[in-house]
């Protein structure tokens, strides 16, 4: 790793809250074959939700005028789908959101090279998915589709890093 | 006008008929074409088809059927009844095309412009008049586009009907006059009658008249925008009132129009080793927004090294029972 990059890495550390994951609150998600370059509150269950039909092959919306296609994708056995929020405001270590942490945890934070420090940042799962809802635009993404790819990349993962038995 | 099947699901297209009158299948007919709500920026637009019998068309012409823009409202309503009652030698059907269907041809990958929506839309009635067995002999149809055109082509594909395509067909023909009543009778009753299927609060119906230059109608489009969502579905999205409002009142909306596969711009950003895993690995053709802490990697120039924004909402997966706690 060069010099520069270990420099910024040590600036600003991402921590994930693991209370978080303990159980967080299933929801419905839709991912959309778009991008609205903003991140802010939907009105989805008002909008979209309500207009979802089922057609003759597979379930039917619309987001602004475009026809979407869409089919409920799992994820995959062993594994859970977290939607991940970053704290927002000041948020000071050893406060509110480490009150729920292990003992273990504040002897890290006591010692001199703790890990989290007060200006990292610190994300945690606000809810949790066993499937979604993927979008096409006009068509189903089907079996082909990128985000099936990427969700069978796991299990073709630990295949590729299992050890080889010798004969 | 019975209305309940369109009132039900709002969001494709509707067809609806009158009974088939039985004189109209045995004698040679005269059938009239025409549209209301071609237009509005708020709506259906609706086609509609009025056949009778040749032989009955002095009736028809008795009834004083006129251009439907040139009678009030309730002429309208009055005239519409009066072909009700004549329902044993007056038959028609409508096609009524909900805005969210006219929005997503117009906006299709492949463009489906309302010229064309209107010719298929006017030609499927007259086929769904012969398919109910009406003894169609002369078609009239006022013009969308140009009549020369439009003739041709309704005549190759009706040879054995006689095809006559006009400006102001409407005014000229009783027929033509007495679809264009049913169409906008129909028309009419749906705006006045609309069942928004989004869930919306102090939701307004005093939508003007739907044109994009009434003030009334303007007014409540600008009221009914969602920053996210744009507008109901009751809203033509591919008018140019429309989407004016939406480019200043509404978040932008880029589309993945093209296969993002050779844009080194989304190439993986959450897989720990890109560096030689982007040939195979399919996380890498993924749009997916960055997760830095798992993504950092210099000896790749594909993997944007970007900051965590400041607000994002992650959507990524996880192995259960294994959170590296404390990262």
């Amino acid at each position: 790793m060069e010099s520069s990059d270990e420099e910024s890495v040590h600036r600003r550390r991402v921590h994930l809250r693991p209370f978080t994951l303990r159980s967080p609150a299933p929801v419905t998600l839709h991912l959309l074959p778009c991008e609205v370059p903003v991140s802010r509150p939907a009105p989805v269950g008002r909008f979209f939700t309500p207009a979802i039909r089922q057609g003759p092959y597979g379930l039917e919306a619309s987001f602004r005028g475009r026809s979407l296609r869409g089919e409920e994708v799992a994820v995959p056995p062993g594994l859970v789908g977290y939607v991940m929020t970053e704290e927002q405001g000041e948020v000071s270590v050893g406060k509110q959101d480490f009150s729920e942490g292990s003992e273990e945890d504040h002897e890290v934070m006591e010692s001199p090279e703790t890990l989290e420090r007060d200006f990292d940042r610190f994300i945690g799962a606000t809810a949790s998915f066993s499937s979604f809802t993927l979008w096409g635009l006009e068509t189903i993404p089907g079996p082909d589709s990128k985000v099936r790819g990427a969700l069978t990349w796991p299990s073709l993962a630990a295949a590729i890093h299992a050890q080889v038995p010798e004969d | 006008m019975d209305l309940s099947e369109l009132e039900r699901d709002n969001t494709g297209r509707c067809r609806l008929n009158s009974p088939v009158p039985a004189v109209c299948l045995k004698e040679p007919c005269v059938l009239g074409v025409d549209e209301a709500g071609r237009g509005p920026v708020l709506g259906p637009m609706v086609y509609a088809i009025c056949y009778c019998p040749l032989s009955r068309l002095a009736d028809l012409e008795a009834l004083k059927v006129a251009d439907s823009k040139t009678l009030s409202e309730s002429e309208r309503d009055r005239l519409f009844a009066k072909m009700e009652e004549d329902g044993d030698f007056v038959g028609w059907a409508l096609d009524v095309l909900s805005p969210n269907l006219i929005s997503t041809s117009m906006l299709g990958r492949v463009k489906y412009n309302l010229n064309s929506l209107s010719h298929d839309t006017a030609t499927g009635l007259v086929q769904y008049a012969l398919d109910q067995g009406v003894k169609v002999a002369q078609v009239f149809v006022d013009t969308v586009g140009l009549p020369e055109t439009y003739q041709e082509r309704l005549q190759q594909r009706f040879p054995d009907i006689e095809v006559t395509v006009k400006a102001k067909a409407d005014a000229l023909y009783p027929v033509v006059s007495a679809a264009s009543i049913c169409a906008k009778v129909a028309r009419d009753q749906a705006v006045r009658n609309w069942q928004f299927v989004e869930k919306l609060q102090d939701l307004d119906t005093d939508y003007g008249s739907g044109y994009p230059n009434d003030p009334k109608t303007k007014a409540w489009l600008r009221k009914h925008v969602d920053p996210v969502f744009g507008f109901p579905q009751f809203v033509r999205f591919s008018w140019r009132t429309a989407q004016s409002i939406l480019e200043k009142e509404a978040e932008d909306v880029t589309w993945e129009f093209l296969d993002q596969g050779s844009d080194p711009s989304h190439s993986c950003n959450l897989c720990r080793n890109c560096s030689n895993a982007r040939s195979f690995n399919p996380l890498c053709q993924l749009g997916i927004k960055p997760v830095p802490w798992s993504c950092r990697d210099t000896t790749n120039p594909l993997v944007p090294q970007q900051e965590l924004p400041d607000k994002l909402f992650y959507f990524t997966v996880l192995e259960v029972g294994s959170p590296r706690p404390g990262y």
